[in-house]
């Protein structure tokens, strides 16, 4: 029972984590409509944001910051320059950020080298709650993602620019019609799904290694969860991350750890054929 | 600058441009040496350094006047391709430079995925390979790959001494294994496991985790509460790290650590908060240089490169002393270009280069390697002497 308890807890821990990455992505895809494959980048020059505020002496929350707002500037850059102009044709935005994907990688392995790096987290150790043994630094990266997530979904609803996305999901047209302006709200959004990617950057820092190539992991697992839990469906994305937190954490753990990333893909595809439109989607966005 | 220095310095460019001409009408001709490697990607870290070795090496011969074969000098022309860290583009690399009549030696490769293709294709065209990557185990001394070297030690080699060293410096009784679920795992796991019963330690269980995996927190809790106190790992640094880190932060785990990889970096961070790590140099240790050769070695190495010493820098001696070794065996086998006949010598012969290097029957390289230790809080080295 300890045992079961304490995997449910570190697939939760994870599982936060592996949240903050998909709601970027369900957002970016299911309201804007742009399949940015390289928001994996993002996540990972979030990291390194993060590693090189650190390694100049500063805390680990101002990296955390700093790669936040840094990755939501580039996300706005990259709207702007680059994806707004593919909006119409999917097929070339896919294109587009398979290309970001490639020269930013390299370009970060040029400048950073391809070395891993870690980040030294801001709490170390474990804590024990009873019998309970848990990383200090997992409870932090579970508690922080919880108040990301739910910071979040407290903008969407009380925010003018919240309500104005939560318009745009229902209906684009009729968001339009009542004096939304939909362009600058697909720039908003673009820019906080990035941010939020810079912070999951901050946060993966501080538990695994960073290198340039890191992107691939938590963007396959963010377009799984994304869509597990329904493209554009907030909630979605968020139950969708826990369960594969928590489905990894098990399958690992008394199965076999040698398929762990498999786990995800076996509950996508069984909620695929029960649900086809994700845990809460209905065919269209919902935050 | 003053006058006498002025004519100092231009007599010496005149007696170097002279020198360099005398030099250059006594060459018979050029060596083509392809080169392969991961200059870029992730896999870079180790053959970036492995190609600047063999840079070095074929800059100190040529300086030197070239490689003698029978009598006359050969100046050895490098050609180098980029494997990207990727099969396919390593595939390609390869047929480049196969393509080229004029290359008969391909060197270079210290990572598996990259290097297989590198070894299957210059077998096929029947040119000579010298590669390091570890499934290359596998591929030497097999029908048809009579022309195919490793430059690295093998499994076995290196754990018949490796082990019992371990056993002594961490006095371990009972151990857990944790590795990537791949071909090179499962031979690493037949070669260690019965050397560790044979000194007397209980390996209580053997994991395999996802390659590529980066939290080990569910697969690290397996190990919990097991009694064990020692955790044999590999074979990447960053596995390493990862594993160790993560078992600090899930606690309940043993803190002594034996890598089967080559580089003490992913616990130098935590030196003071573990009961031990101990690593294989497979060269020797660069960090702490006990041997007069190794030290000057070093030296020109930083001159050369214009780099300082890294932990990585020892695979640039992995290839360093099998360039030398190469010109050897195509001065005894009196050809550039018959490489039958300079496989053939380079089969069996011995060499003292910075360190003492042969290749067995089989086309595997038998050299001293050095064991690091990290105890503590102190890190230090023990040569195991396998020559």
């Amino acid at each position: 029972m300890l045992d079961f308890v304490q995997t449910s807890i570190d697939g939760l821990m994870v599982g936060g984590l592996y949240a903050t990455v998909a709601l970027g992505i369900t957002l970016v895809f299911g309201l804007v409509g742009i399949l940015n494959f390289a928001h994996g980048q993002s996540v990972m020059l979030g990291a390194y944001v993060t590693f090189f505020v650190v390694s100049a002496g500063y805390p680990f929350w101002l990296g955390a910051l700093f790669a936040a707002i840094a990755m939501g500037l580039f996300g706005a850059l990259l709207e702007r320059a680059v994806f707004r102009r593919t909006l119409g044709d999917p097929l070339a935005g896919l294109a587009v950020s398979l290309g970001i994907i490639m020269i930013v990688e390299n370009l970060a392995a040029a400048a950073f080298s391809p070395d891993p790096r870690f980040v030294d987290p801001p709490v170390s150790g474990s804590v024990q709650i009873g019998p309970l043994i848990l990383s200090s630094q997992r409870l932090l990266v579970l508690f922080v993602s919880v108040v990301l997530i739910g910071g979040f979904n407290l903008f969407l609803q009380r925010a003018t620019l919240g309500k104005a996305i939560r318009a745009m999901a229902q209906s684009r047209e009729g968001a339009a019609l009542v004096g939304v302006r939909v362009p600058m709200i697909s720039r908003a959004i673009f820019t906080i799904g990035s941010a939020l990617a810079g912070a999951a950057g901050a946060l993966y820092a501080s538990l695994f290694a960073i290198t340039p190539y890191m992107g691939a992991t938590p963007l396959t697992k963010g377009f799984i969860l994304a869509a597990l839990g329904g493209l554009g469906s907030v909630p979605g994305a968020i139950a969708a991350g826990f369960l594969l937190g928590l489905a990894e954490s098990f399958g690992s753990r008394y199965l076999s750890a040698s398929f762990r990333d498999g786990y995800g893909f076996i509950i996508l595809i069984f909620a695929l054929l029960f649900l086809p439109t994700g845990l809460f989607g209905a065919g269209k966005a919902r935050v | 600058m003053n006058r006498s220095k002025w004519i100092g310095a231009i007599g010496g460019l005149a007696l170097g441009l002279a020198a360099g001409a005398t030099a250059h009408a006594q060459t018979a001709g050029t060596i083509k040496l392809g080169l392969i490697g991961s200059l870029t990607g992730p896999h870079s870290g180790w053959d970036a350094p492995a190609a600047e070795g063999v840079q070095m090496a074929v800059s100190e011969i040529n300086t030197a006047g070239g490689v003698a074969v029978a009598g006359k000098k050969y100046k050895i022309d490098v050609v180098q391709e980029d494997a990207q860290s990727k099969p396919d583009i390593a595939a390609t690399a390869t047929q480049k430079l196969l393509s080229d009549d004029d290359i008969h030696i391909v060197m270079g490769v210290l990572t598996s995925v990259p290097g297989v293709p590198v070894a299957t294709q210059t077998a096929k065209a029947k040119v000579m390979y010298i590669g390091g990557f570890t499934a290359l185990d596998g591929i030497v001394g097999t029908p048809g790959k009579e022309l195919t070297f490793r430059a690295l030690d093998t499994d076995q080699t290196v754990a018949s001494g490796f082990v019992p060293t371990v056993v002594k410096e961490l006095g371990i009784k009972k151990v857990g294994m944790l590795m990537p679920n791949d071909d090179i795992s499962k031979t690493v796991i037949k070669a260690y496991e019965p050397l560790f019963k044979q000194q007397g330690v209980d390996v209580a269980m053997i994991e395999y985790f996802q390659p590529g995996t980066t939290d080990f927190a569910p697969v690290l809790r397996k190990f919990q509460s097991q009694g064990l106190d020692g955790l044999f790992i590999g074979y990447a640094d960053p596995d390493a790290e990862a594993i160790v880190r993560q078992s600090l932060e899930i606690g309940n785990l043993p803190k002594k650590f034996v890598y089967r990889g080559g580089s003490g970096s992913p616990a130098v961070k935590y030196a003071d908060k573990i009961d031990g790590f101990v690593w294989q140099i497979l060269t020797r240790d660069l960090a702490s240089p006990g041997d007069d050769k190794v030290k000057a070695w070093i030296e020109r190495y930083k001159a050369f490169t214009k780099k300082d010493i890294v932990s990585n820098t020892y695979w640039a001696l992995t290839f360093y002393d099998a360039v030398f070794m190469l010109g050897k065996a195509m001065d005894a086998a009196g050809t550039t270009t018959d490489q039958a006949a300079i496989a053939a010598k380079l089969k069996g012969m011995a060499y003292d280069g910075v360190r003492k290097m042969s290749f067995d029957a089989n086309g595997r390289a038998v050299t001293d390697v050095d064991i690091g230790v990290i105890k503590d809080g102190k890190t230090y080295s023990i040569p195991e002497k396998i020559l």
